[in-house]
């Protein structure tokens, strides 16, 4: 009797086991699956493509929608899926995501971290698709992503760095939109004794901060080919003055640059040193009158040409469909003309940069003169490919210890060059 | 418990007829392989996500792994990556930093959760409400609890705002940026979304001290101070050793609250080992480096649970 309710519970419990086990190993291999939103044609839809960013603005949130729903209006039947995927994040997902073959189609990304992700195998080389681009001669070689040979992204516009002025806060303080450091710092002066804020800018310890660091830094003569430590002890004394003065806040070394932007379009800030990427948002929230010139670094000043470059996933499921978006929105004269409207982005097309749109336009024409000027590529060529993440987190690092009054000028720019030496040396 | 107890009764029953000798084993055998059946999902589940992630991780903190090598075979590097973690300078300020972190985090976890406990159990509507509050507050993802704090901790900020309003300062405080303040108010915030749990948790240990002890030691003329002190504490220390254990991991782990409210600055004043060990992997791409920091806070953390199995142990064998 024993025996037999015995087996009778073991038959009973079987299926009841082999159900656990089922919904264990579902559960894993759900857990190991890409979720649909995240993979790149994971649903085996042909016709659909994947494009991974990390914009949270509203005005550039627009553009992927206006790239979005251009691509679908020229494509019947295809489908467009844009998925966000937070700045911090992009760059290790798309890495660890080649570990299981998988990834976007498309992936707009911060353009110095183009070689990261090439060596990480996460982007595909476009080298066929450039060289038989119709277009390519409208682009300069600045805006290319090589390495080792192969291009692996192009950027469909140019970003860079400039000083935007509230104009009703300079002519309150009687000075006009400086274009030396030294006109610079009178106009801090002069705005700080009127109770105003002097200047918003980035200061967090990461990549964000090293790109705003480098005007400041290079314009008193500090360079990657050969860094010396008393140009940036300068640079530092220079911005430690600052936020002694109050002309800038500690608080910066919190802020991405989305917030120092924000904080001078509320109106009590005289300076901000942000890029062309804001101009839809200054129309929409500045309630004053503003205006831009080209930061004042000097001769020496170098201000990096940023932007995303734009890429095929290595695993992309569709790679033709995705050079094919690539080259109906980011690489064509009509979607760099988008990105434009939309916020104000420098086309990286030449027949694109010199219509009217651009050069009558008294803002996009300060950033034009700064591109010509002190236009300088980005990353520096003399940061090894190997290195460019270990150099920005390094330089973030520093600028945001200076900022928040954590180290003098002096052991600051001693610790820099000693982090720094060995990263070029890769 | 009564498993176990239902399956002995039989045992002795049947040993007492040879009859029955052969057939007993045998179904204890089967009852014990079932047991292991039922145990195998769990068993598998914790060896893909638990056991191979460690396994994976104790690996990568021995090779050379970069954005470059991640997807290729690791080559052998024996202690580089701990020697070149230590020697890179970041290390040990970072465990500094940790040790500060969860000294702030577990002694206002576990004193505010006491406190809060004790106000907390008597059974009023506002009880109720503010202890509805308190899981609100437990379950809101550190993201938004971080980004929320930062708002309130800035300079244009309610914080700021209140000290500079009543007097108590003439400038807005530094929290988040200046190095003496920013580890302590990250710490502190850290703190605030661990009171709840732990409030909950004493709240559950006070509400089982029987009615009668107060109702007794009122009469013998205990206040309220005395009740707290004499009765309440030695009745939740069991519980209060479990927690801090907890509370100690926890803190040891943290890392969210410093990705959204400092970023580990200004500087690298806010580097704890878990946030050392994400700008190693995932800021530089050098994993290898990375996975020997998280290989060291895994270790300390391997530490607080062997105490915490045992002090749980210890609890079940006193009650």
């Amino acid at each position: 009797m024993a025996l037999k309710f015995s087996r009778s519970r073991r038959t009973r419990s079987l299926p009841l086991i082999g159900g656990a086990i089922a919904v264990s190993a579902a559960l894993a291999l759900t857990g190991c699956t890409p979720s649909s939103s995240g993979g790149a044609g994971d649903n085996g839809d042909s016709d659909t493509i994947t494009v991974w960013h990390y914009f949270s603005d509203e005005n550039q949130v627009k553009v992927m929608t206006d790239y979005k729903d251009l691509f679908e209006k020229n494509n019947d039947g295809v489908t467009v899926d844009n998925v966000f995927v937070p700045y911090d994040q992009l760059n290790s997902k798309l890495i660890s995501a080649v570990g299981s073959k998988t990834g976007p189609d498309v992936v707009v990304f911060n353009g110095a971290d183009a070689s990261t992700l090439a060596l990480g195998g996460a982007l595909a080389p476009i080298t066929d698709q450039w060289d038989g681009f119709d277009d390519k001669s409208e682009f300069p070689e600045s805006v290319v992503h090589s390495l080792e040979g192969d291009v692996y992204a192009a950027q469909g516009y140019v970003n860079l760095l400039g000083l935007w002025y509230n104009k009703d806060i300079l002519d309150e303080a009687g000075v006009q939109p400086p274009t030396t450091m030294d006109e610079l710092n009178s106009a801090l002066d002069a705005v700080t004794a009127a109770g105003k804020g002097g200047i918003t800018l980035s200061g967090l310890p990461q990549s964000q901060g090293e790109w705003q660091a480098y005007p400041w830094l290079s314009s008193f003569g500090f360079n990657y080919d050969d860094p010396q430590a008393a140009p940036l002890e300068e640079a530092f004394a220079a911005i430690q003055d600052w936020t002694a003065s109050g002309a800038l806040t500690r608080e910066s070394v919190t802020w991405d640059q989305t917030v120092p932007f924000q904080t001078w379009a509320a109106g009590n800030v005289a300076f901000a040193e942000n890029g062309n990427w804001q101009i839809g948002t200054a129309r929409s929230d500045a309630k004053f009158n503003y205006g831009v010139v080209p930061l004042p670094v000097g001769e020496d000043g170098q201000v990096y040409l940023g932007g995303e470059g734009q890429g095929i996933g290595a695993f992309s499921k569709n790679p033709e469909l995705a050079w094919k978006y690539l080259e109906e929105t980011y690489f064509s004269a009509e979607g760099q003309a988008i990105a434009l409207k939309d916020v104000g982005s420098i086309p990286s097309r030449g027949d694109a940069a010199s219509a009217p749109e651009v050069t009558d336009d008294p803002i996009l024409k300060a950033f034009a003169q700064s591109l010509a000027d002190n236009g300088a590529n980005y990353p520096a060529p003399a940061v090894p490919a190997e290195a460019v993440a270990d150099q920005q987190l390094a330089v973030g690092q520093v600028w945001s210890a200076v900022i928040g009054g954590q180290m003098t000028p002096k052991d600051a720019a001693a610790k820099l060059i000693a982090d720094l030496e060995p990263l070029l040396a890769k | 418990m009564s498993a176990d107890l239902t399956a002995a009764r039989p045992s002795r029953r049947l040993s007492a007829s040879p009859g029955h000798t052969r057939r007993f084993p045998r179904r204890r055998s089967l009852s014990r392989r079932g047991k292991l059946l039922f145990a195998l999902p769990a068993g598998v589940f914790l060896l893909i996500f638990s056991f191979f992630p460690l396994a994976q991780l104790g690996r990568m903190s021995v090779s050379d792994v970069s954005a470059r090598t991640l997807n290729s075979p690791w080559e052998f590097v024996g202690a580089d990556n701990f020697v070149g973690s230590a020697t890179q300078g970041s290390l040990v300020p970072a465990f500094g930093n940790t040790v500060v972190f969860v000294l702030i985090v577990t002694v206002i976890g576990l004193i505010g959760g006491l406190a809060a406990a004790i106000l907390l159990s008597t059974s009023t509507w506002l009880s109720a409400f503010v202890l509805g509050l308190m899981v609100f507050i437990w379950a809101l993802p550190p993201v938004v609890n971080g980004s929320v704090w930062k708002f309130l901790l800035g300079d244009a900020g309610l914080i700021n705002s209140i000290i500079t309003g009543i007097g108590l300062s003439p400038t807005a405080v530094p929290f988040l940026y200046d190095e003496r303040f920013a580890l302590l108010s990250v710490a502190i915030v850290n703190s605030w979304a661990v009171v709840p749990f732990n409030a909950l948790v004493f709240r559950a240990a006070i509400l089982g001290i029987p009615g009668e002890t107060f109702e007794a030691a009122r009469i013998d003329g205990a206040n309220r101070w005395q009740e707290i002190w004499h009765m309440i504490v030695p009745a939740v220390r069991p519980t209060t050793l479990v927690l801090a254990v907890l509370t100690i991991v926890y803190a040891f782990r943290s890392f969210d609250f410093i990705f959204v409210m400092t970023y580990g600055g200004p500087g690298v004043a806010t580097n704890t080992l878990p946030f050392l060990s994400y700008l190693q992997a995932f800021v530089r791409f050098d994993f290898g480096m990375g996975a020997a920091t998280a290989v060291i806070s895994v270790l300390l953390v391997l530490v607080l649970a062997v105490i915490y199995a045992r002090s749980v142990r210890s609890e079940e064998a006193h009650s």
